[in-house]
């Protein structure tokens, strides 16, 4: 297991822990992880033309009593969405677009236990860490009241949560004690399909009295391969080429299926 | 078995697309109809954006619509003549619908006009094309009515450029099909479809050909209309996923081959009930979608 950058903050004296994990993507069953994070260098997932979703553990070392926080999220970005309002009093239908600035596409958070009960809300917020914190450093545009932008934050997240794109949980991280009185410990996590390529951004926290005393990183990228990369890059950098290999395709599908059942279904 | 769709970011089971596949491609051989007012949104409803859903779509309807125009053809069915005519006023209409959309979202009110003209024009195709075909069933062998010497028949045939079709074994203006199909594909284009729903009703009641005549006819007429949106998809949004395409059109361009076959064995009247049938049942669906709350009250933006 390779050892990943280890930030420590304010809290000197905590120095003593070192607070390590790694990020490791597995194709399915446990067995293959041990193997795969030998690898440690391969910390990002390939997206080939099987690709399902993939599998991420993160572990570690920590100093033994603290509590954890793992987050993972991508870059924050301007997230545009369509509204859905009634309209003539009775007809549900687009009303208008909805901005969400400064907003990850995905957002992970995994904690030992409820994040209320381990942090103060303003360490929260000076983290970014829980959907409440999240939603006082997003920007909504239209402008909206507090009431309204509380509403419009949650269906968004909501939105997202049915993607699988936004979760929370407690309780997932798995702690033990080390011989050398360390704490280790490991959260494994289904990534979805729906996560698009590009780099995401993985934070641990240590949690002690209330407030953070320790954080460190790593990350997760995720990559089309072969194939998917190869369609892909053509349907943006040759459009015109792409359509009309997809129309020729078609074309020749259409006349081949139509030749094969001419000949043997004896149409006339 | 999963694949990854790269266009669509997202990862589908295979068995979901080419059971669709088969399925529209049933009705696109029995109907003449796309079916892309069926297949966009069960798409989207597993997963697929809806801007990639409806591109890909016209990508696999140019598969079906091939492999149904070519079964219609081998059974004499397909009236090149008339498709031809359609075909110069449906692509006049789309351009037309086109600014008129642009217009129309610069006003802001766009999406109401959208769903209001997909709902009123679904119904009352649907309604009429249900009703009428029912009372045909049931006069069965009734004289065939007395030739309407209507206001609106010497009009028609008060035009010039007359010109007769013989598959269709019909006389027309040649204006009348250009201008029929230009208003089928103003309206088209405004809904964002292909216009199959709308054109098969209007060769049967319009311009009075025989079904059998006008399924093959519309699925040679869609063929062209949907390698045009392809391209325009292809190379200007960048939307048709090739991959989703070519699950899809393995079912497809099999189900239009036995649409065909099937439509062979039933009556035109009986083909016609059938579809109006579908065309309400997806409007009665549109309808629900309008007045029931939403789950969600967002939606993925370049969406419908």
């Amino acid at each position: 297991m390779k050892e990943c950058g280890v930030q420590s903050s304010m809290f000197k004296k905590m120095l003593a822990f070192a607070l390590t994990f790694c990020i490791a993507p597995f194709a399915f069953a446990p067995d293959a992880f041990a193997m795969l994070t030998a690898k440690a260098n391969h910390d990002h997932i390939s997206v080939d033309f099987f690709y399902n979703g993939s599998a991420v553990s993160v572990k570690g070392e920590s100093e033994p009593g603290v509590d954890l926080v793992v987050k993972i999220t991508a870059p924050e970005g301007r997230q545009k969405m369509r509204k859905k309002g009634k309209v003539a009093g009775f007809l549900w239908m687009n009303v208008g677009d909805i901005v969400f600035d400064h907003t990850p596409n995905l957002y992970f958070l995994h904690s030992t236990r409820s994040v209320d009960d381990i942090l103060t809300p303003a360490e929260q917020d000076a983290h970014l860490i829980g959907y409440r914190s999240l939603e006082k450093h997003i920007a909504v545009e239209p402008a909206f009241s507090p009431e309204e932008k509380e509403r419009w934050f949650d269906e968004f997240v909501k939105f997202r949560e049915s993607s699988n794109l936004y979760a929370l949980s407690n309780g997932k991280i798995e702690t033990t004690l080390t011989d050398k009185g360390r704490q280790k410990y490991a959260l494994y996590l289904d990534w979805p399909y729906q996560a698009s390529p590009g780099g995401y951004t993985v934070t641990v926290f240590a949690v002690k009295n209330g407030k953070v005393v320790e954080t460190a990183y790593s990350h997760v990228k995720v990559e089309q391969t072969g194939v998917v990369k190869a369609l892909a890059g053509m349907a943006v950098a040759h459009g015109g080429l792409y359509g009309l290999v997809s129309v020729l395709v078609a074309l020749g599908a259409g006349f081949g299926v139509g030749m094969v059942f001419g000949k043997g279904g004896g149409a006339h | 078995m999963h694949l990854y769709l790269p266009v669509a970011l997202t990862s589908i089971n295979i068995l979901i697309p080419v059971g669709l596949g088969l399925a529209v491609g049933l009705l696109s051989g029995l109907f003449g109809v796309g079916g892309g007012f069926l297949l966009t949104p069960l798409l989207i409803m597993f997963g697929i954006p809806s801007t990639v859903a409806a591109a890909t779509d016209s990508n696999q309807i140019v598969a079906a619509s091939t492999s149904g125009t070519y079964a219609h053809w081998k059974l004499g069915n397909v009236d090149f003549k008339m498709g031809i005519y359609l075909l110069i006023g449906g692509f006049v209409g789309g351009l037309g619908g086109v600014q008129l959309i642009k217009v129309l979202r610069a006003m802001g009110n766009a999406d109401f006009v959208i769903k209001i003209t997909y709902v009123l024009m679904l119904g009352i195709v649907g309604g009429y094309m249900f009703i009428e075909s029912l009372q045909s069933l049931r006069k069965k062998k009734t004289e065939a009515a007395p030739n309407k010497d209507s206001a609106m028949a010497k009009f028609l045939e008060s035009l010039p450029l007359q010109t007769r079709f013989e598959k269709s074994g019909v006389t027309h203006s040649a204006i009348v099909p250009v201008v029929l199909g230009a208003f089928v594909g103003v309206l088209a284009a405004i809904m964002g479809v292909g216009g199959g729903f709308l054109m098969v009703p209007v060769m049967v009641y319009m311009l009075r050909m025989p079904m059998h005549v006008v399924v093959g006819t519309s699925l040679f007429q869609i063929l062209f209309t949907c390698i045009e949106v392809t391209f325009l998809q292809a190379y200007t949004n960048h939307t048709v996923d090739f991959t989703l395409a070519v699950l899809l059109l393995v079912g497809s361009t099999i189900g239009a081959q036995a649409g065909a076959v099937v439509g062979r064995k039933l009556k035109g009247e009986q083909l016609k009930v059938m579809l109006a049938g579908i065309v309400l049942l997806v409007t009665v669906k549109i309808v629900f979608d309008l007045t029931i709350t939403p789950a969600s009250f967002l939606a993925q933006a370049g969406g419908h």
